[in-house]
């Protein structure tokens, strides 16, 4: 029995940033390790006394109190206590006192300031501040596993010297320079720029089925205004862009330089998951039964993102666009029934998906935009069949009716752009309750099909009405809020009764949706057109009405709190059962509770800050 | 038992002019623990023993864990785990329970060299033991079986302490609410999980610092004979 052995020994081990130490190291501690006990309500540290002795709380609570005795924090089981004064030559600045009776181990101050003099990560975890510890958790926290493609750039997938013609190569020329230089894709280019695309398969299904002749330029079959992808994007995002419109091949642009194409064959040779796949079988389902059926595959989706280290983000992007995938395949469905459209329209949907952050199947949320020339008698009945058609399917596929009946069933949500804008004048110029309620619906919106310059002009004028409108936006603050941080005065988690037995944190209303909030208020305060909460918050930075480090800590709040959401919902559909959004506290490692606490401590602050300014 | 009657001073005197040689000898020459000394000026040794039962005349040590209390804290770095080989085969019972088997066991180190160490261990720091009438048995007997005589010593039993402590508040005594595990548990110290000579002398050791430092409010005030 050695003192490696010991159970003390594990308990160091798991605790941050010991547990970055190798074995040799964590031994020595071990071996200089004192243990004492203190009642509650005595005194560990006073102030102006010496201190040499770092404190790791086993079990207990610790509070620091300034020299006016102002609790300056309470600090529980994992967390440390004394290094201040330790750092700072012994002198003690705050005093400590036991709020609850503790077990404390104790690291000889000495062997503290050698650990922080040889390791980097050893000082910065003991210098940073609470939002700086929680950026460091979030790398922490990621799987080892990183998937190869969050950390890679494109330039550095592309391969091989790219086929670059001019437009006014012909068709005939461009086939044997393909043929024989073993080229799939020729880009086009005209001054140097990109103006077009050219795959094998063009010439099947545009030469051959359109009887051009070999001698025609081949900008009659090139795919014109190609999306293209910057050279230092991730192959992530290559992957996500690839998904989101469903193309498979992206030119790689550094600056106006073309530097190649990147294929989906490349990426997912040298990732690991299936989104594309899914979305790609998606659409070839040939009815509603086969969607129904690939809309199974999402829970297992989600599991193999998470287990594939991809952030919070980026799933939230993929789980989001096999949705969007979905609804596009039901309206192809829907129309191929129907008969095509007797004027344009725009599906709209919102909520999560709109927003990118879905974690799997959900209520739908959706409405129709139509056109000012919609004249009910004459076009009412197709939308209302292609609205039930679309809505039931989705229902079929789990993304089940709204409760609130926020559809484009909903005649109310089944309207031309001039009533969409008298909806949203009288939203934000009488704001009352239930547009406020609508507001976190209808000011996250986005177009899957359609003709989107519908939902443009419907929201033209919005951002320039919300962009310093004081009442309105004092009220949606006070609606954003409304819900708090699970998290009481003293750091102790606030938990919520699950249905179950076992009472818990509710990560998504509690946890997310009070960021979500947030962002929102920030992005039409300031006329900021993105959705997506992270992009929000980042442009939010950008235009001052949320300071940088504000931005900062909140984007890390979210991205913590969400990772920690998203591999609860894989570990349970892993295990079978049905994913939601309640964490007991207990099933967390004691770090990873300290940090959610941060992360909530960020949101209460930012709640704070925001409730001061409308 | 004669030992619990007579002031162990008076027993290590009346010792040292009969024994003139060996480990017992050794132990004898230095002091026992100043009783009248506060706790923090005071050395402890926590103490136990795994064994193959409750008879300290026919049952055997398998093992002895302990941990040192140096001005009031554990220290780690005076830790020790000593296992014994018995001699002897083991008894089903408590092979179950410590989860040793035969073969660990038999590793071990002879019984007489176990004593000897241990006793250099104790040598001047007062005993502190979880129902240690175990330990105040057994090591009488080693002492009398290895070197004919008994062992002055002073000892604290953890249990005896939370039994008083009861009994003075007029609290009923539930079974099992003596024991080390739920006593750790009203104290608020954390659950070990792992069952052995050492992890239990430091689970007692903790035990006692905490009883300690409700015994009176101020910890330093107290001293080592107010626990024995």
């Amino acid at each position: 029995m050695e003192i490696e052995q010991l159970e003390i020994r594990d308990y160091l081990s798991q605790c941050a940033p010991l547990n970055k130490l190798d074995d040799a190291l964590l031994d020595q501690i071990t071996h200089a390790l004192e243990i004492s006990y203190i009642r509650r309500g005595k005194e560990l540290l006073t102030v102006g006394e010496d201190n040499q002795t770092l404190y790791l709380i086993r079990s207990g609570a610790l509070a620091v109190y300034d020299a006016e005795n102002n609790l300056q924090g309470q600090f529980t089981e994992g967390d440390w206590a004394g290094y201040r004064s330790v750092m700072a030559g012994g002198k003690v600045s705050m005093s400590i006192r036991a709020m609850e009776d503790s077990l404390l181990y104790m690291i000889p101050g000495s062997l503290f300031k050698q650990l922080i003099e040889q390791y980097d990560f050893f000082k910065t975890y003991f210098s940073r501040q609470k939002p700086e510890r929680l950026r460091g958790a979030i790398l922490d926290i990621r799987d080892s596993r990183e998937d190869i493609l969050a950390v890679t750039q494109v330039k550095d997938l592309v391969h091989g010297e790219p086929l670059i013609v001019e437009e006014s190569t012909s068709l005939r020329e461009l086939a044997k320079l393909m043929t024989e230089g073993g080229y799939t894709t020729a880009m086009v280019v005209s001054n140097k720029r990109l103006t077009g695309i050219v795959n094998d398969r063009s010439f099947c299904t545009k030469l051959a089925y359109r009887e051009l002749s070999l001698d025609d330029p081949i900008i009659k079959i090139m795919a014109t205004h190609p999306l293209t992808i910057p050279a230092n994007s991730m192959g992530s995002d290559a992957l996500l862009t690839m998904a989101e419109y469903n193309i498979r091949r992206l030119p790689v642009v550094d600056g106006d330089r073309l530097l190649g194409v990147i294929t989906a064959t490349d990426l997912i040779r040298r990732g690991s998951h299936n989104t594309i796949y899914l979305i790609n079988e998606i659409y070839r389902a040939k009815n509603i039964a086969e969607l129904r059926n690939l809309s199974r595959h999402l829970p297992a989706t989600l599991v193999s993102l998470v287990h594939n280290g991809m952030n919070s983000y980026d799933i939230g992007h993929a789980i989001s666009s096999i949705g969007k995938a979905i609804v596009r395949r039901m309206i192809y469905f829907a129309e191929k029934q129907l008969g095509p459209a007797p004027i344009d329209y725009a599906w709209i949907v919102a909520g999560s998906m709109a927003r990118n952050e879905q974690t799997g199947l959900s209520d739908q949320d959706n409405a129709l935009i139509l056109p000012n020339e919609y004249d009910e008698q004459t076009h009412g009945k197709y939308f209302e069949d292609l609205s039930r058609i679309v809505c039931d399917g989705l229902n079929d596929c789990g993304y089940v009716y709204c409760p609130g009946d926020v559809m484009a069933t909903n005649k109310k949500w089944r309207q031309p752009v001039k009533v969409w804008q008298q909806y949203f004048n009288k939203w934000i110029d009488e704001p009352e309750p239930m547009a406020l309620m609508y507001s976190s619906i209808f000011f996250d919106l986005v177009c899957v099909y359609g003709d989107k310059t519908l939902l443009d002009d419907v929201q033209k004028n919005i951002l320039n009405k919300t962009r310093n409108n004081t009442i309105f936006l004092s009220l949606l603050s006070a609606n954003a809020l409304s819900f708090k941080p699970p998290i009481g005065l003293f750091r102790n988690f606030v938990l919520e009764e699950t249905g179950s037995e076992q009472k818990a944190l509710d990560l998504k209303k509690r946890g997310v949706m009070p960021i979500i909030d947030l962002a929102r208020v920030y992005a039409l305060s300031a006329g900021i057109d993105a959705v997506n909460t992270r992009e929000r918050l980042e442009a939010a930075s950008k235009t001052g009405v949320l300071s940088h480090e504000g931005m900062e800590d909140l984007r890390d709040a979210l991205e913590f709190i969400s990772t920690i959401r998203l591999r609860h919902q894989a570990a349970q559909i892993s295990k079978g059962e049905k994913a939601d959004n309640y964490v007991p506290p207990e099933q967390l490692p004691s770090l990873e509770r300290r940090h959610l606490k941060d992360a909530f401590d960020v949101v209460r602050t930012m709640q704070l800050v925001l409730a001061q300014r409308y | 038992m004669l030992n619990a009657i007579i002031p162990q001073s008076l027993y290590r005197s009346y010792l040292l002019r009969r024994v003139s040689s060996g480990p017992l000898r050794k132990y004898l020459e230095t002091p026992l623990p100043d009783k009248n000394s506060y706790l923090n000026d005071s050395e402890f040794l926590s103490l136990d023993f795994e064994t193959t039962g409750l008879s300290a005349d026919t049952d055997k040590i398998l093992s002895i864990g302990y941990t040192l209390i140096r001005q009031g804290r554990i220290v780690l770095a005076e830790n020790g785990y000593i296992p014994v080989d018995p001699d002897a085969e083991l008894e089903e019972k408590n092979v179950v329970i410590h989860q040793i088997m035969d073969d660990h066991s038999k590793q071990g180190i002879s019984f007489s060299v176990a004593i000897e160490i241990l006793l250099e261990k104790i040598a001047g720091r007062t005993v502190i033991a979880h129902h240690a009438n175990i330990e105040r048995t057994f090591l009488d007997a080693a002492c009398k079986k290895l070197y004919g005589h008994g062992l002055p010593l002073n000892i604290i039993d953890t249990l005896k302490m939370a039994k008083q402590r009861m009994e003075q508040q007029h609290q009923t005594i539930k079974p099992n609410s003596l024991r080390l595990f739920n006593l750790r548990n009203e104290y608020g110290l954390p659950r070990y999980n792992a069952h052995n000579a050492l992890e239990d002398a430091i689970a007692t050791a903790e035990l006692f610092l905490a009883m300690a430092s409700y015994r009176s409010n101020d910890i330093n005030s107290c001293k080592v004979k107010d626990f024995l």
